[in-house]
Order: structure tokens, then sequence, then C-alpha cells
């Protein structure tokens, strides 16, 4: 993997292809077809759009894709290849954490970077804190904070 | 039982508005007025479209010429030719190779007006009470006014009169997904796929807007990443398939945030005045007065001003009442229907008023409401018969559950307990059908309806099916096809789905059952189960498969296949008692009672809901699952509009806060662990009995934090939300001996 | 939108771009989070944007009680370093009011301070931890305080061509930053309280963010309190100095008035919860 690429669900994509001035939103809605990840306010405040960038849940909608040479990007279309965000998206589908379903990528993709930056001793109300900056407008959070307490405890 | 669409949506699999995409289509983009309100003098389209990547710009001129002379709704214009009547009203669209292209070319057109003066702030546009002149003040849109008893003597008779000022503030939708579609025109075909909460309705408003038959229309929803009443009409599909009429091309057309802010039809602010005569620790009249900013609505058009206003009156019975109301025309975007459509503002008012009653004659707020509360048999102010309403129920739960909380509450200052009541009623619409199919392996529901997330359609529709025919739900499935070939049906709004489409599965469904009972030659209706992977057919003793009761033209057919059909018997009201425009009467009587306990820092007037609890009569409960989600999922709501979520408006009619950073809805942050409880024993017009729930439980939300937080401090908050300001303000004014007291 | 994108790898390169650009032209993208939304809403039209993103500023060091903070590191980073935590509180807690996480692990330091955004929750703390930000220039590098850096919202001392490399707090202390907002989570703050004790006179810093042009020192409250535990009643004193002093002004966020209203209480919480106020036995004044 070298400059000139950036790794999106394990397959590299070369970024000559690539606007400068593209986010890297819409390179993976529109130039790799990958619209499960999903476009929300488009300035960072609603966390729809999140994804894993070199593991760290990054807001896809404010980062350039050229800023991301040698980077690794997990969306959520991959994310039940990794253990723990299958562990996540289990809990989300159990809890019934899911309604209109427009916030939920971004929510399972970011409780799995969480679970994994914080060590597994990391207090629940560090988590919750944490998820705060995923909007949800249908669920009214008590059955995502389920998902959260039983994805904690799968992967500790 | 997990519901069928949640593995794909946890997945990202699932297609929604804003996902859609056509091979070689065009990104479009709106212009928008940057004034509120104007005379156009030019709107010049020349520059834009010699900008790259520009396939067609159409505005008011292009348009007639597009749709013919004359065609669709004067009213309604696509785009305005002579006068702008709110800030981001579409002046002109754009279709181009990309979205930067189509937005650089919509920045490109250039405009001209000459001002006019801005009717901004609703109290500054109606600075008094409207007199017998405002019949013909071009201001007010709508008036309604409706009375019974005799006021007068009631009032002359009161041991005092209680009298208060509410104000409520615009909330807006927030669906995450803002509105999207594709559309494309071909040969007299119209066809958009869009993200609605009503293919059906927006064909009809497309149709009316385009001048184009309903029959070359089709609509063909998307999944939905929410609705909440925002999409109910027709926002984007119109410009999208103007567009494509102009190009021959597939158009996307989706809002950005900010545009969806401000183009969303949200609520807008309110102002209202109660006045109450009370005798022997009873309301014994009521005079209402209602100003309701609808913003650049059309006369004629506004149904949320005699909708809401009945609930300004609130669940509670009073001898005598006069309520008016007025909508009045202001230079803001046009006001729209939110979940219960200002019914949590009309609770928060008429709740707040009753509990500050109850506090200054010194009585117990359940107990007083207790004594006024509607049950089945009592008739409400504008003659009604109340049915089976199982609101004093749940209030005395919830009274028994704030003694408990009262018991373990804190003695450090600033906590306190507070009750909120709300009502509403199942809209049925304009009615609906479903066709079930059933096959040796699968029953389907065919219809027109898309899932909006709150399991209705996916999960409420089937367990419909279920409780009749005993099916195993995995063996169930929704269908959904465009409006060209599903059966008919209002959509997804009112809390009618389960309630009134839900009648339809079951009618459908209980004819399958005689009908399998017949065939397998019984007298009684069948159940069905499963056996390996085929359906059996079971009645009594008797038990066949699926497969062998078909004949061989409805194997080949893809099934059995019987419809059902719904539409509501609409309810009465004494129009003696309405002196002026609509009143609505209502379907059934759903009720709610919760219970908040907050926080108040005094020093701050920050609000912190600790605890909640909601008590729900929604007749019988199809399935607890989506019961559950629903109460939780509109209690966050509720709490939103209780406490952060405000549209602000500049006095040039400009929305200072669309975005997600200044509109603040609840994070999880803001949701208290929400207690849920259903109340049975009071069915609905629904199926098996049961009532709407998609928009009660938002309703008591305000009502019970605002009594809360008078609970805690003594301060009466009069205006929602409940803003840190607002609250310390109130408390600033109450240590000052001012009019705070609640 | 339709910018370019230049990442230079030396820093003296970089500030000969920048030193070269007309101004308008060039914006600098450290984190992207607020700069980018601006290109969006088209409130900036830059042809270029220059990545600090190859720069060696993603660095945290400690020097006996003084940390240095490069300007490309990750918001994120500094709040879950150990030795802010327990050292400096307050900067980690400040850090921790920003956005949410997904935005702090890429919004920066230097990227908040060069912006000069009005309503930071980070310079209130810097201004209590004397805080001097490091600059390189074409020419030259210099050394300038939080203090002077800042000039009004969006605006800052930088002279043509010039980044700021670090920021660098001499001293840790225990401090505490206390915000109100209309929603707690995630939202911008009305008012913002920073405090600190130093080792030196004055012994305390006390600023204040929400206020115009800029967040600012509130010397005259500082200075009346003691060295170590303050009497309730000169915490009371130097709260409402505070409050009389403040220069805030309306906007859609709060009034000036609930804003003064805000700051007194605020400054009291902050001070006591790093010194709790001594309590007078009753009888004596």
């Amino acid at each position: 993997m070298g400059d000139s690429e950036l790794v999106v669900n394990g397959r590299a994509t070369a970024l000559a292809s690539v606007p400068e001035d593209e986010r890297l939103l819409d390179t993976l809605r529109w130039r790799l077809g990958l619209r499960g990840t999903k476009e929300g306010c488009r300035s960072g405040d609603c966390g729809a759009c999140v994804v894993l960038v070199d593991g760290r849940s990054t807001l896809s909608c404010l980062t350039l894709t050229h800023e991301l040479p040698g980077a690794s990007v997990t969306t959520i279309e991959s994310i039940s290849e990794d253990p723990v965000g299958r562990v996540v998206q289990d809990a989300f589908v159990a809890e019934g954490a899911v309604q209109c379903g427009y916030c939920t990528p971004g929510f399972v993709v970011a409780l799995t970077g969480l679970l994994k930056e914080l060590p597994p001793s990391a207090p629940l109300p560090e988590l919750l804190d944490e998820m705060q900056g995923n909007l949800c407008r249908c669920t009214g959070y008590g059955s995502i904070v389920r998902a959260i307490v039983r994805a904690r405890e799968a992967t500790r | 039982m997990i519901r069928s669409d949640l593995l794909a949506k946890a997945s990202g699999a699932t297609e929604f508005g804003t996902d859609l995409a056509e091979p070689e289509m065009l990104w479009a983009a709106l212009v928008l007025a940057p004034i509120a309100h104007g005379r156009i003098r030019r709107v010049d389209l020349s520059k834009a479209r010699a900008m790259p990547g520009v396939h067609a710009v159409v505005g008011a001129e292009e348009t007639a010429r597009l749709l013919g002379p004359g065609a669709g709704d004067p009213e309604r214009p696509l785009f305005p030719s002579t006068e702008v009547r709110y800030r981001g009203q579409p002046l002109a669209a754009v279709a181009a190779s990309s979205l930067a292209e189509a937005r650089a070319a919509a920045r490109a057109v250039q405009m001209e007006f000459d001002p006019l003066p801005i009717a901004g702030d609703l109290e500054e546009v109606v600075a008094e009470w409207p007199g017998s002149e405002a019949g013909s003040d071009p201001r007010m849109i709508a008036h309604v006014r409706a009375s019974n008893g005799d006021l007068g003597e009631e009032f002359r008779l009161a041991e005092f009169v209680h009298a208060e000022t509410y104000r409520t503030n615009g909330v807006a939708q927030v669906a995450l997904e803002p509105h999207a579609c594709v559309a494309k025109v071909d040969v007299g075909r119209w066809f958009v796929r869009t993200s609605t909460q009503t293919p059906f309705g927006i064909r009809e408003d497309a149709s009316s807007i385009l001048g184009v038959p309903e029959a070359s229309l089709v609509v063909e929803g998307s999944w939905v990443g929410g609705g909440f009443g925002g999409k109910t009409a027709a926002l984007v599909e119109p410009y999208a398939l103007l567009l494509s009429a102009a190009t021959g091309r597939w158009v996307r057309l989706s809002l950005s945030y900010t545009e969806e802010f401000v183009l969303g039809r949200s609520t807008l602010p309110a102002v209202v005045r109660l006045e109450s005569a009370v005798r022997a620790g009873r309301v014994t009249a009521r005079r209402v007065r209602l100003l309701l900013d609808t913003g650049a609505s059309l006369p004629g058009r506004d149904f949320a001003t005699g909708y809401a206003i009945g609930f300004l009156l609130g669940p509670y019975r009073s001898d005598a009442f006069d309520i008016e109301g007025y909508a009045v025309r202001t230079n803001k975007p046009p006001f729209g229907p939110h979940r219960a459509p200002f019914a949590p503002q009309c609770s928060f008012v008429a709740d707040s008023h009753m509990d500050s009653i109850a506090r200054r004659l010194g009585v117990d707020p359940v107990a007083f409401r207790l004594a006024h509360v509607w049950r089945a048999g009592d008739v409400t102010p504008l003659g009604q018969a109340v049915g089976p309403f199982g609101l004093a129920e749940c209030l005395e739960k919830a009274g028994a559950l704030l003694a408990i909380w009262r018991r373990e509450l804190p003695t450090a200052d600033g906590f306190g307990l507070g009750v909120g009541c709300g009502y509403w009623s199942t809209n049925a619409g304009a009615g609906g059908e479903a066709l079930l199919r059933l096959s040796p392996n699968e029953l389907t529901i065919d219809q027109g309806e898309r899932e909006i997330g709150s399991g209705s359609v996916v999960r409420g529709l089937v367990a419909v099916a279920e409780r009749v025919l005993k099916i195993p739900s995995d063996a169930v499935r929704v269908g959904y096809s465009d409006t060209s070939r599903a059966p008919f049906d209002s959509g997804v709004f009112g809390s009618r789905t389960v309630g009134a489409l839900g009648q339809a599965v079951e009618k459908a469904a209980r004819r399958l059952a005689t009908e399998l009972g017949r065939r397998l030659g019984t007298s009684d209706p069948a159940t069905l189960a499963r056996d390996d992977d085929q359906l059996v057919a079971i009645s009594g003793a008797v038990r066949r498969p699926v497969r062998e009761l078909l004949t061989s033209e409805e194997l080949r057919a893809g099934g059995l296949e019987f419809p059902g059909q719904h539409a509501a018997p609409p309810g009465r009201i004494d129009d003696s008692r309405v002196g002026a425009g609509t009143f609505y009467p209502y379907t059934d009587f759903t009720g709610a009672a919760h219970v908040a306990l907050v926080h108040v820092d005094r020093a701050t007037g920050a609000v912190r809901v600790l605890r909640y609890a909601a008590f729900h009569d929604a007749g019988v409960v199809i399935d607890p699952a989506t019961f559950r989600a629903q109460v939780e999922g509109g209690v966050a709501m509720g709490l939103g509009s209780a406490l952060t979520e405000e549209t602000l408006w500049g006095p040039d009619g400009r929305l200072l806060n669309p975005s997600l950073l200044d509109y603040r809805i609840p994070t999880l942050g803001e949701v208290p662990p929400i207690e849920v409880h259903a109340v049975p024993g009071h069915p609905g017009a629904g199926p098996f009995g049961a009532k709407g729930l998609g928009e009660p439980p938002i309703i008591p939300v305000p009502a019970a934090v605002a009594n809360a937080v008078a609970d805690a401090t003594g301060a009466r908050v009069r205006e929602m939300p409940l803003t840190p300001e607002r609250v310390a303000r109130t408390l600033n004014l109450l240590a000052s001996g001012g009019t705070g007291r609640g | 939108m339709g910018f370019t994108l230049v990442a230079p790898d030396q820093p003296k390169e970089a500030c000969a771009l920048l030193a070269r650009s007309a101004p308008g032209e060039i914006s600098v993208l450290a984190g992207g989070t607020d700069v980018l939304p601006d290109v969006e809403a088209g409130r900036v039209r830059p042809s270029r944007l220059l990545s600090l993103r190859r720069l060696p500023w993603r660095t945290l060091g400690w020097n006996g009680g003084s940390l240095t903070i490069g300007s490309t590191l990750p918001l994120r980073e500094i709040e879950a370093d150990p030795g802010v935590r327990e050292r400096i509180p307050g900067l980690a807690q400040a850090v921790h009011a920003v956005g949410s996480l997904a935005l702090r692990h890429r919004a920066t330091l230097g990227g908040n301070l060069g912006r000069a955004a009005p309503t930071s929750d980070l310079l209130p703390i810097l201004l209590t931890l004397d805080a001097v930000v490091n600059l390189v220039g074409v020419d030259a590098s210099r050394s300038v305080p939080v203090d002077q850096f800042v000039v009004a919202s969006r605006s800052t001392t930088l002279r043509p061509g010039e980044l700021i490399a670090s920021i660098t707090i001499p001293e840790a202390r225990p401090s505490q930053y206390v915000w109100q907002r209309v929603r707690p989570s995630n939202d911008i703050s009305q008012v913002g309280v920073a405090a600190a004790r130093a080792s030196r006179p004055p012994y305390w810093r006390i600023a204040l963010g929400g206020v115009v042009p800029r967040s600012i020192r509130l010397e005259g409250a500082e200075r009346l309190l003691p060295a170590v535990r303050p009497l309730v009643s000169e915490l009371e004193a130097a709260a409402a100095l505070a409050a009389r002093l403040a220069p805030f002004a309306t906007d859609k966020r709060a009034s000036e008035a609930y804003r003064r209203q805000l700051v007194g209480i605020l400054v009291r919480r902050a001070v006591a919860s790093i010194s709790p106020p001594i309590v007078p036995p009753v009888g004596v004044a």
C-alpha cells in the first residue's frame, strides 16, 4: 500500500481518479457505490456518515479523500467481517435498536470503533458519553442503549 | 420476534431516497429566493445556462412552456412569477452532470426584486386580537370558532377566573434523511421514485401541481429515512419530474440539510390565551383564543387550525366554552404537519393550565384532572360522544407512580415531579385496501405503504395477519408495488397504518380463513401452521397442506387471493356548536398520561429529566415490542420539543438555525430511561380493538416536563421549549416578586 | 468546492507556499472540521487548500512540568493522554467539550486556534494556562502568548506565511473548565469559564468564553482570590466582579443578560471545584 491509494474495506482504491476536493463520503457513495454510509447533515453534526479510518470513527462528510493516502477505511458494508463489528450489528438487531435505519450504519460503525478504542474496563457511562455524536430521531435511544450494553458485555 | 427489515438496515443494504441512482442521471439543484417578500423584477437564467455541465435551467416561463398553458395549480405554481412570499421559495431549478455543477449554476442565476414589507413575527403582525373586520383581512387565512353553554353566566358565578397566556415555538421534523427522489419522464409516463410516507398522496399532489393526469403519473416509494409528517406532501418530486421533462434524462433531486430545514414544512409559532371560570373546585367554563402562525400557507388549505384547536380544550369537561382561532399568514415557509400536528403544543398549554389551576386551589393536580377528565360516555365540548377511553385509568396509574417517586425524591433543592395528559385519535384518511395472497409456503400482504421506521407496515400488518390466521410471522411477507399496481391506500400518517390499513388486512385474512375452512370441509375458519417449509391449514382435527387446497389456476397465479378494504365511519360532532370554520370529529379516543422527574438548576435554569414513565391507552396492543419502541421514540422527540428544539426566525424572515448544531434534537445524553406501560381494556376502532400509536407518545411530554419544573421550583414557564434561559428568566421574575408563579 | 490540495512535507516549504499566495486564495487545512463546512457553504472560496498532514506536528511531549502539543495532533489524543488528564484536568475537560468523538478524531488544537473560532471551548483554558503559540515562518520562528495571538473572531496575529507549529503550556496547573449550553451534549457553549491555580502570583487565572470579541482573562476577579483556598466571601466578590465586567453580547444562543447571570455562577463553580472555599465559622465576619 502506497501513498497513491487508500484501502476501502480491504480493497485498494487509486487516489489518482479522485478529485482533490472530494469528500470521503462522496467517494464512498458515488465513486465506489458504497451507499450504506449515509449522508445526513453533511456538516459533522449527525454522525450518519461515520466510517472507521485506521480504526478510528471519522466523519466522512468532513474528511477529504486525498487526506487519507495509505489509510485503511472500513464502512458498514464490511463491518460484519470484523468480530467486534459483527457483535455490534447483532446487538442492534437483537435489541430492535433500528427503526427507519438511516442513522444505524453510523451507530454500528461508531460503536465498533469505540469498543476497540477504549479499554474493556471503560465504564458504561463513558461509552454512552462518547456515543452522543450520533443522532437518532426514531428510537428515543432506549433500545440503542440496550444494544450498547449488550455489545459491551459480548466483547468483554 | 425480530423485524424483517432490521438486518438489512444494520448492514447498510437498505436503499433510501438519498441512495437512489440511475445510469446517466442528472443532478438537480433549486434556486431559492434570497428575500422573504418582494415583487419579482427579474429572474435571469442565461448565465446559469452557460455554466459547464448544465443541461437545463427552468423557471416560471419554461415551466409554462413545458407543461402547456394553464397547466398545473395556479395557486401553487412550481415557481412564482410575480411575488416571493417566503425566503427560500424556489424560483428556478437546474439539472447538470454533477451536483457541484448544478449548485454552481444555481448560484449563477441573477435575480432582482422590489422588496415588500415582511410579515415576520406573529405578534407583530397581529398586535391585537382581530375584530369583526378580520374576515376580510388578507393576513387571516382561516378563522374557526365554536361555543356552547352560557359562558357569561358561568364567568359571573365564578369564584375566580384563571387567565394565562402561553406561547409555543416552531418545531421541525428532522428526519435524518432529507427529501430525495429520482424521476424520469418518458412519452407520457411521469415516473418518480421517492422517499415518502404517502405514495398515493404524492401522486395526487404532483398531478395537481404539474397538471398531469393521475393516470400518467406513477410514484414508487423507496425506504424512508424517517418521516414524522414531513414526507406527506409533494416537495422535491414535481421539480425532478419537470427537469426530466426538460432534459429527457433521469434526474435526481435531494435537498441539502439546510434546505431541508427551510423547505421541510415545519410547525410555526403560536400564542394562546386561556381563561377558566372556577367554582367549587371545578372548571365550569373556558374561553380560549389561538393565534397560529401558518407562514405562507394558502387560504382554504389550513387544516392545522381547525384540527389543533379542538385539543386546546384538553380531554376535560366543562359546562360552557368559547374557543376561537385565527391562522395568520406570515412570510415564513408554509406550516406543515409534525408528528401529532400541534397537539403537543396544545397539551402543553391546556395541561399546564389545569396544573396551574390545581396549584392555585391547593389541590392535588392529578386528582383535579381526574375530576374533569373525559370517560367513555361523556360528550366532548363539540358534542361528540366519547367512546372507550382509558385516560382516567392512565392518570390514576400515573398518579400512583408519582406518589412512589415522590417518596424516593432526593431532599436536595430543585427536584420535582409532574404529570402531563394527552389525547388523540386515529386518522383513517381516505381509506385503504390490502390484498392477501396465500401460496403453499407463504402469505403475502400486497399493499401500497412504505415502512417509515415505526414498524407499522413490516411488523404491524404482519401481526394483524398473525392474530387472525395464527400463521408464523416469518411465513408472512409484506409486498409493495408502485401506485400503478398497488392497492390504494392513503399512506403512513395520522397514526393510521395499523388502525386503518390493518383493518383491511384483518378483513381479508378473515375471508381467507373462512374460505380455507370451507375447503377443509368444516364450517369454522381455518388457521395456518408450518410443516417443514410448507404451510398447512387447520380446522379442528382437520389438517391439510395449503398446496392441496389450492386450485391449479390459483397455484399458477401465485396463490389464493383475498382483498380487504377499509373506510372508517366518521364520528359526529354537534354542528350547532360550530360558529365558523371546520372542526373535525374523532374516529376513536386514545389517551396517555406521562410522569416526569426533573432536576432544575436554579442558578442556570437548566432542566434535566432524570426519570420518565408513560401510561398509554392504545386499545388492544397488537405487538408489544413495537408498542414500546413507539412510545420510547415519541417521548424522546417530545423531550426535544419540551426542552431544546425551536426554529428561530429573524425579522427578515430568515431561519436563523437551519442546522443540526443549532436546532438541537436530543442526543443519547438527554434522554433518561423511559418506563412504558400499556393500559388495556378500552378498545379502539382498529383491528381487534387496536388504536393508533404513531403520534400519541409525543403529545403529553412538554406538559409533563413543564409541570415537573413548576413542582420543583414554583415557577410556571409559559413558553416552550423550556430552554435554560427561559426557565432562568421565569425564576428571576419569581424571585423579584413578579409573575412567574405556577 | 473546486479547489486543489497541496501537502508539503517541509514546514518551510509550507510557509513559502502560504507566503506566495494572495489572501483568500489559499486556506490552511488541519483537521478540516471547521474549514470544510465553510467551503461547502460558500463562506470562503479558496482555490487551494494547504494540507498540514505531512508536517511532523502530530506530537505531544512533556518536559518536566511543561507540555508541548503539536498543532496537528487530533484533539482526541490530547484528552486521552494520562498526563494531561491527571496534571491539567481543565485542558482534558475543555478538549472533551469540543464536538463529538468522531470530530475530535480529526479536529486539532492548531486548527482551533488558527481559525479563531468565536465560540471556542479551548481558548479560555489556554488563557488560564498561559499557553504560548509557537509559530514558524518563511524566515523566522517566533512564540506568542495565546493572549496576544487571537485578536477577535476569525482573526489572529499570524503574519503572512506563518503557521502554528505547536502550543506550549509552560506549567501543569490544577484547572477546571465548566460551561452552560442549551443542550448539554454536543452543543456550542453559551458561556464557558476556565480556572487554573498557578504556582506563582497571580495565583488564580480565570478566563471566559462566550464574550466578544473573543475570550478574555478576568484579571480583576483573579486578584480578589488568595493563593490557596478562598473564603466564600472572596469567591463571591470575584464572581460578582466577573459578572459586572464581562463584555457579553446577545446572539441566537443567549441574551447578554443571561450570559451575565451565568458567568458569576460558573466562576464560582470552576474555582470551587479546584479549591473548595472556606466557609467561615458562625460569628466570624
